[in-house]
């Protein structure tokens, strides 16, 4: 952790500060679910990128699984059904 | 009928119902194309479903955001690559097919590979992690520490919301 500083002063083209990354870090630790109910001093960077990684792979499974599920909907609903179309022109 | 094209600021609800829009019209492109019924044809249209709902989540986002411009990028690319296919005949395809793929994937792929700003974050424990993460976003592999966190924030909620979006279409599709 004390190694942050001696590196700001190095890497003179990117002014970032410690302060902007911990405010970035918080405002991803609200949007992932898993670490949103815990309060926000507890939990550490590593923390935060790790539990982002695990909810971004797992959302990506869940969009390949939706997908999956919708692609077999589609296949089998009648297109030609009263219903169907009816939530159709409601949708669109 | 048509959407609004105002850039969305942080309302998750206009969001929702923009992806829910052009989500919907992928759909229809698709379910409007060739019917395919075989089982052999139902892995690709999966796939063409979930490349709907990224191009969708591009879409809306435009060209605001780096994930959204790599979407869109690999999407036109990948268009652009079957037209060839298609008009050019087999031998002479195969030569082309070559060198085009040479050609996008050096002009993809930034030659100075060396990412300098790549371990800001912490290099004693996080490196791997921040890795993995830039790997997971599309669009963030060059980016520095700072970029790369508000790219994330920012695609996790685009995608968060797209899951939401899927998942209604699912169980109302599923009680017709």
């Amino acid at each position: 952790m004390s190694s942050r500083r001696s590196r700001q002063s190095s890497n003179g083209a990117s002014r970032i500060t410690d302060d902007q990354i911990i405010q970035l870090l918080s405002k991803l630790q609200q949007l992932v679910p898993e670490i949103r109910n815990r309060r926000s001093n507890k939990a550490s960077a590593s923390k935060v990128l790790q539990e982002t990684c695990n909810y971004v792979r797992s959302l990506h499974r869940e969009v390949d699984d939706l997908s999956d599920r919708l692609s077999h909907l589609l296949s089998t609903i009648d297109a030609e059904s009263p219903e169907a179309s009816i939530i159709q022109s409601l949708i669109m | 009928m048509s959407p609004p094209h105002q850039p969305t600021s942080i309302n998750p609800n206009s969001l929702k119902i923009q992806l829910a829009y052009r989500f919907l019209h992928n759909l229809n492109n698709i379910n409007t194309k060739r019917s395919n019924l075989d089982h052999t044809q139902i892995n690709r249209k999966s796939h063409r479903v979930k490349v709907a709902a990224y191009a969708s989540m591009a879409f809306v986002t435009g060209s605001r955001r780096a994930w959204s411009r790599s979407i869109l990028r690999k999407i036109r690319n990948r268009g652009v690559l079957a037209r060839i296919k298609k008009r050019v005949d087999h031998k002479a395809s195969r030569v082309r097919v070559h060198h085009h793929l040479n050609a996008r994937s050096t002009k993809r792929r930034n030659p100075s590979c060396s990412n300098p700003n790549g371990d800001y974050i912490d290099p004693s424990g996080n490196l791997g992690l921040e890795v993995k993460l830039r790997k997971l976003v599309p669009g963030a592999v060059m980016m520095d520490a700072c970029g790369l966190l508000d790219e994330t924030a920012d695609y996790i909620k685009c995608l968060a919301t797209q899951v939401e979006v899927m998942r209604t279409l699912v169980d109302l599709y599923s009680t017709i």
